[in-house]
């Protein structure tokens, strides 16, 4: 049986690689005595799949994980008994059971994102929505990826407009940040991070963005199902 | 992302203790001198901070050296030095300690001092600063770092910790003065030594003339301090889980302190005497309490030589049985080339199969007797054999150049070893060779060190080593075979602090201050920034490092009792020189002169 869980990455655990997530859950299963499946061979680990790894320093509240369980278990069960034994920022808020006809990696394709930023140019909220005025102008905002390939650093430039879907101005909230909404293409099928948007934005808008203080959360994710945005399954 | 792996400072890491500083009557920081990811592989420091924590009013937090693209920030934006647990910083606490595991780690340490705010030398710290200790294996020549500390703790911190704390305590409630307070300790309490109230002078050709104390009623020699009853002492049921990937990411639980072999160049073979073991219904009942507080997939039995726990077999197969649909795995951190390791194996291979490491120290059966290691050839040929029978095909060996007596002879015993080894893989019939073959031989440049039979013994120069590395490295042409050696300048270094008096306290401060730090690290040891420090303050390392020492010197560390007497020292390092052994001490006495040894009785 498959349980597709929904869980948090919030607060100083923001700082946790991909890697981090697996071990966390790995011993986190042990630890629950979750009935999890194990893979066989000389070297069993537990049959688990963490969704659209996050970049580093990104809080969350819409990790998926999918978790393959040898016995049937009540997800109630399940969501009591990871979280008396995971940390406060992460937390499982949602499981249910599914049939696995994909993976979570290839069905996951759009992130909505919390961004916000300081600046000190933008003191009036009417800036900033004439700024993003001239930026749904432009028909093509291009950005450098780096890519090792193997021994060599690769250029190339990429369109990014392509790779978003909307972004609103939300206005400043109590601690002085301006925070942007922001619907961006994510997984297999396209990539934009938060940040490399922020930087475009900085770049093509002036907007005296302190780059070393952007403050990205995910709020959800999303499937496309031919061209249609959907809640996932 | 301004620094390389930030969950090295978050903290709330699984198992993590923070309490309120308000309900804290005394506050422990707790540092290993290097970064967060080999500090949390130390299993003492998840000893003592467990100890520490079971107290109600006292609290212990941890503090490790920051990676330098992390000290880069801090210093750029003033960000002082804080703890893990409740990110205060450091210079608020009562106490800081640190754990000296290795001698390349000191100037990490005036680092950490400084990013905290604190000043380096004990002398320049008042009331208003925390108590600057250290403790561990390296405290046992305490010496070098003597400007910098408070106070060391001298053997084994589990008793002694709390017992500073609780004087602390006292006379924090009644009007805390430092010197007071150390002068009652030093005065009162086993295995503490406050180098500041005791003075040595030096004869013309700069060994020690004498030392002694500057005031009345305290110890002439420190006695180090040794728990009695291991089943009864305290014992960490929890650790602390990384997120990152750890040096040491599994359970470690110490089977027994001490080891029995004698081998000559070994220190905690020495100062750890009297072997004493815990039961197995006690290891068990750890096992239990630590897989189920941290999840972790493999528990490491470890001590200093795991396969003579006297309980070996049963141990393992109740774990084995205990774990194994829980699929947690057992390890052990080394083994000996003998029989009972061999036996060992077959149990533990039943859930995972790993490379495999013997340490044979020594290329050739002379030098081999000279160090009293106790194997042979015939020890090694079974035992690789029986783990290629096995499956196993990766095979690491340990070797030591630089011993006393070496020839060029023994040197090339490192190749012809691990010659052996591979003729024994490829010896099989082709059906039953498995896996992909690969011997790695290791070797590092012996570092004589205080409390071995060695500590009299002259280091080779750095051109020695690098002519016996060449030779080695020049004589194995096989793919199938890898010679890794250690850097020399960095071994000599260890050999000038290790053995060091009270003046390399000045070397450890000048190459810190003109930019040493993470020597242990072979991408920041900064060897021609230590050879400018010590031309700046006229010192010649051949006078620690290469130097033979008579019997009749005063040593720097003499006035430490380590347990094993100086006596068996030198006889042991007489029998050296001429090639004999001394026998494993589990089967009679070998006269090292502890007092009230806990084996004998064991044993006998």
């Amino acid at each position: 049986m498959i349980l597709r869980t929904r869980f948090t990455k919030v607060g100083y655990l923001k700082y946790l690689s991909h890697l981090d997530m697996v071990r966390l859950f790995t011993r986190t299963f042990s630890k629950a005595g979750i009935p999890i499946k194990f893979s066989e061979g000389f070297n069993p680990h537990p049959k688990f799949s963490i969704g659209n790894p996050l970049p580093l320093g990104t809080e969350s509240m819409a990790e998926y994980m999918d978790v393959e369980l040898a016995e049937r278990m009540n997800p109630e069960t399940f969501i009591e008994r990871m979280n008396n034994a995971l940390p406060e920022g992460i937390q499982i808020i949602g499981c249910k059971t599914v049939e696995r006809r994909a993976s979570l990696t290839s069905i996951i394709a759009w992130s909505h994102y919390e961004i916000r930023f300081v600046s000190e140019k933008l003191d009036e909220d009417i800036y900033f929505e004439g700024a993003l005025t001239r930026w749904n102008r432009l028909s093509q905002v291009n950005i450098t990826k780096k890519k090792k390939k193997g021994k060599k650093k690769v250029e190339r430039q990429l369109d990014i407009k392509p790779l978003i879907g909307n972004i609103t101005y939300k206005g400043k909230d109590s601690e002085g940040f301006h925070v942007l909404s922001a619907l961006l293409k994510s997984g297999e099928s396209g990539n934009l991070k938060p940040i490399e948007l922020v930087e475009a934005m900085e770049r093509e808008l002036e907007l005296s963005i302190d780059l070393d203080m952007v403050m990205i959360k995910r709020l959800d994710v999303f499937a496309d199902e031919d061209g249609e945005i959907k809640e996932l399954a | 992302m301004k620094v390389e792996k930030p969950s090295r400072y978050i903290g709330m890491e699984q198992n993590m203790v923070q309490k309120n500083p308000d309900e804290v009557d005394v506050r422990f920081a707790f540092s290993f001198p290097d970064v967060y990811e080999v500090g949390m592989s130390h299993l003492g420091m998840h000893i003592l901070y467990n100890l520490i924590n079971n107290e109600p009013r006292y609290s212990c937090e941890r503090v490790f050296a920051p990676w330098v693209d992390m000290e880069e920030q801090m210093r750029k934006e003033s960000i002082p030095l804080f703890t893990i647990e409740s990110k205060e910083e450091v210079k608020d606490f009562d106490f800081l300690g640190f754990t000296l595991q290795y001698e390349m780690s000191y100037t990490n340490i005036l680092n950490i001092l400084d990013l905290a705010g604190i000043p380096i030398h004990s002398r320049e710290r008042g009331e208003d600063f925390p108590l600057v200790i250290a403790g561990g294996p390296c405290a046992y020549n305490p010496e070098p770092l003597w400007e910098f500390m408070d106070l060391f703790v001298i053997g084994e911190g589990e008793e002694v910790t709390l017992e500073l704390m609780k004087i602390y305590d006292k006379h924090k409630k009644n009007g805390y003065n430092k010197r007071k307070f150390l002068e009652e300790v030093q005065a009162t309490m086993e295995g503490i030594y406050v180098p500041s109230l005791y003075d040595v002078n030096y004869n013309d050709d700069g060994t020690i003339k004498d030392r002694f104390p500057m005031i009345s009623g305290i110890p002439e020699v420190i006695d180090k301090r040794m728990i009695r009853d291991l089943d009864s002492m305290f014992s960490p049921e929890k650790m602390i889980v990384p997120y990152m990937e750890t040096v040491h990411d599994r359970i470690s639980m110490e089977l027994f302190r001490g080891c029995t072999h004698g081998c000559r160049f070994c220190q905690a073979g020495m100062i750890y005497r009297p072997i004493r073991e815990k039961s197995v219904d006690r290891l068990m009942e750890l096992a239990e309490k630590l897989v189920d507080s941290t999840g972790y997939e493999n528990i490491s039995l470890s001590s200093l030589s795991s396969c003579d726990y006297s309980q070996l077999h049963l141990l393992i197969s109740s774990l084995m049985e205990r774990f194994e649909d829980r699929k947690v795995g057992v390890s052990l951190p080394s083994l000996r080339l003998d029989s009972v390791s061999i036996d060992i194996l077959k149990e533990i291979e039943k859930v995972r199969k790993t490379g495999l490491t013997f340490a044979p120290e020594a290329g050739s059966q002379r030098l081999r007797d000279v160090i009293n290691k106790g194997v042979d050839e015939d020890d090694l040929v079974n035992a690789v054999s029986y783990a290629f029978k096995e499956g196993w095909s990766r095979i690491k060996l340990y070797f030591m150049i630089g011993l006393p007596t070496e020839t060029d002879e023994d040197v090339m015993g490192i190749k012809e070893l691990s010659y052996l080894v591979k003729d024994l893989f490829f010896n099989r019939p082709p059906e039953e060779r498995k896996g992909n073959f690969q011997v790695t031989a290791s070797a590092s440049c012996f570092v004589p060190k205080p409390f071995t039979p060695f500590q009299w013994h002259g280091q080779d120069t750095i051109e020695e080593f690098n002519d016996k590395i060449n030779f080695v490295k020049g004589s194995i042409k096989d793919k199938k075979v890898t010679f890794n050696y250690h850097d020399p300048r960095v071994s000599y270094m260890e050999a000038i602090v290790a053995r060091g008096d009270r003046r390399v306290s000045s070397l450890l401060y000048r190459a810190w201050e003109k930019g040493c730090r993470f020597d242990g690290w072979s991408e920041h040891f900064k060897y021609e920034t230590w050879l400018e420090a010590m031309s700046e303050l006229g010192m010649d390392g051949s006078f620690y490092a290469n130097r033979s020492r008579d019997f009749s010197e005063n040593l720097p560390w003499d006035f430490i009792n380590p347990g094993p007497s100086k006596k068996y020292l030198q006889n042991e390092y007489t029998k050296a020189i001429k090639g004999e052994t001394t026998r494993d001490c589990r089967l009679g006495c070998t006269g090292c002169g502890i007092k009230d040894c806990a084996m004998w009785g064991v044993f006998n």
